[in-house]
């Protein structure tokens, strides 16, 4: 008892400062707090996939190309967007690329649960793996082209990228409008899930694990490579196991972290992440075995 | 402490995405865009800050204003918006249409609709049938005087929404006019949202009535007694070339007193501006 009183007022003390932020949000945070485990803070956080892309359907390397959801795409957000909303999942703030899949997944979300009032950010580092020269191509021509064993190599290996793309090529992005911002040697030419994490982590490090600490509740609406850069880094899954790790799209994740930003043990998680997935964990299961199956 | 670094960070990405457009054009555009109808205009509701999401046709009428800003080859680089879905959507309605789902979108309270007091969740018939035809006008057009204000008890009072209760100092008493709303518009435009003109950025602002009249007002000088009766119609762009001194450079086809032009088909805009003054009851 006396602890919880201690830890009333250091926490009103310290709202006291910022009441703009930490007055309504500590109370959310307090009720996190068991009773018996008083000091331990918990932080949510949630990650959703995109789904089903028109280049997927076209069964083309998209990478850095910026098509939209497809049909199918689209009911998988609102797929997501529900088992949120069951949930009573709510959030202060979003996180999502500069690619059109990821935010429509994220709008749907946020519409789905009443939350479109909140920042987003949109970040170039989260965005889905550059494919290098690959982007656009057909991956069965692909194949064709440059054998079996190479492209799975360059699809499945943790730090071998594939071939750069020029500077003159319509799919480099200092030819993009969307990354003016972006100073031209941070653009990539190409990435291996390796080169993603690296810049992805920027990102996570200096803002997201800020955001985080502060209180605030983060869902991020990403791309396959990126989650698996985060999900390695937060479950310290190995560079060989990562790249046949597959996230299911529009299926939120939610993982539930420590003060350190160290992910606390779940029931029902699918090891070898500790992020629990939503929703019916058999078909989770099956789709998770099943895209698997898909590498070509 | 949070608060620093979050706008530190958030800062840092808006100063690198500033700099790069440093060295401003010598004509800014400016973009404005009035949400399309909402359920509540539907149902004949006075609304206010009530969070509504837009009617059928208020989707059509969006993606339609999208349409006509893509056809006219306006990229906006930045937007802004209010905390409603109304807006935020038809917002997101246009950046769908244009191809600029990426760009920064900035959302505040302060280009929210004007507060409708105690006045909101009211059907407007029955609120003329109560309080006669003539007060229902003075609180809908005066520019001054407000409608009735609601307490802390109210569901409609700030401090019990909780996107709005830590961003301010609410009073007991809370209600707005349109100065009331022009006083928090106005400062808002001229920290946030002028800087990026200058900056070279093309801005889109997809707002509400009294807010966007708040800043037509401004920057067209607007007298008082003219701008209470001055209707936008919904979803139709309204695109404003300002110069290096974000003041408005007149153009051909604007309707009176905007300096503004509207996009698309011009008759029936004038009809619908003309039309929605009949709506007054």
């Amino acid at each position: 008892m006396k602890f919880l009183i201690l830890l009333f007022s250091i926490l009103s003390a310290v709202s006291a400062f910022s009441p703009s932020f930490l007055g309504s949000k500590l109370s959310n945070g307090l009720s996190n707090v068991p009773s018996s485990t008083c000091l331990e803070m918990k932080y949510t956080l949630v990650l959703v996939r995109h789904g089903e892309s028109t280049w997927n359907d076209e069964n083309r390397f998209t990478g850095w190309y910026d098509c939209p959801l497809s049909e199918s795409g689209l009911k998988e957000a609102q797929a997501g967007a529900e088992l949120l909303k069951n949930e009573g999942f709510t959030f202060d703030v979003a996180y999502t690329s500069t690619l059109k899949r990821a935010i429509k997944t994220l709008w749907i979300i946020l519409e789905e649960n009443n939350l479109m009032y909140i920042p987003i950010i949109n970040t170039w580092r989260l965005n889905e793996r550059h494919y290098g020269a690959l982007q656009g191509l057909n991956k069965q021509q692909t194949v064709d082209k440059h054998g079996k064993e190479q492209v799975l190599v360059w699809r499945r290996s943790y730090d071998i990228p594939p071939p750069a793309l020029d500077e003159s090529s319509e799919y480099y992005p200092g030819n993009d409008a969307m990354y003016a911002n972006v100073p031209k040697d941070e653009l990539p030419k190409t990435e291996s899930l390796k080169l993603t994490e690296d810049r992805f982590l920027v990102e996570w490090n200096e803002n997201l694990v800020p955001l985080i600490k502060s209180g605030k509740k983060v869902i991020i609406a990403a791309h396959g490579n990126t989650l698996r850069a985060l999900v390695k880094h937060l479950d310290g899954i190995s560079s060989d196991e990562i790249t046949g790790l597959n996230i299911p799209t529009g299926v939120p994740l939610v993982y539930e972290l420590d003060e350190d930003m160290k992910p606390i043990a779940q029931d029902d998680a699918i090891a070898p992440l500790t992020g629990k997935y939503l929703g019916d964990l058999e078909k989770v299961r099956e789709r998770i075995g099943a895209v698997a199956a898909q590498t070509k | 402490m949070f608060s620093v670094s979050k706008s530190s960070s958030l800062l840092a990405h808006r100063v690198a995405f500033t700099r790069s457009f440093a060295g401003a054009r010598d004509k800014h555009t400016l973009v404005l865009v009035r949400h399309g109808e909402s359920t509540w205009n539907l149902a004949n509701k006075f609304t206010g800050w009530y969070d509504c999401p837009l009617s059928e046709k208020g989707h059509v009428e969006a993606a339609e204003g999208g349409r006509l800003i893509n056809d006219a080859g306006i990229k906006p680089n930045i937007a802004f918006t209010s905390l409603q879905k109304r807006a935020i959507r038809t917002l997101w309605h246009v950046l769908e249409e244009t191809n600029r789902m990426w760009i920064p979108t900035i959302k505040s309270w302060k280009i929210n609709e004007r507060h409708y007091g105690g006045l909101q969740g009211l059907d407007k018939q029955e609120t003329v049938d109560k309080y006669g035809k003539d007060q229902v006008l003075t609180w809908r057009r005066s520019y001054d005087i407000p409608p009735p204000t609601v307490d802390k008890t109210s569901e409609h009072h700030p401090s019990n929404d909780e996107r709005y209760a830590d961003v301010a100092d609410w009073p007991e008493e809370f209600t707005e006019s349109l100065a009331t709303t022009l006083d928090r518009v106005v400062p808002y435009w001229e920290s946030e949202i002028a800087p990026e003109l200058k900056s070279g950025k093309t801005v889109l602002i997809a707002a509400h009535g009294n807010s966007l009249r708040a800043l037509v007002k401004h920057l067209d000088g607007i007298d008082e007694s003219e701008i209470s009766n001055l209707n936008i119609p919904t979803g139709t762009p309204l695109v404003y070339e300002l110069d290096e001194n974000l003041k408005p450079i007149p153009q051909a086809g604007s309707f009176l007193p905007l300096t503004g032009r509207y996009l698309g088909d011009q008759d029936a805009i004038r009809n619908r501006i003309e039309g929605v003054k009949n709506q007054t009851k």
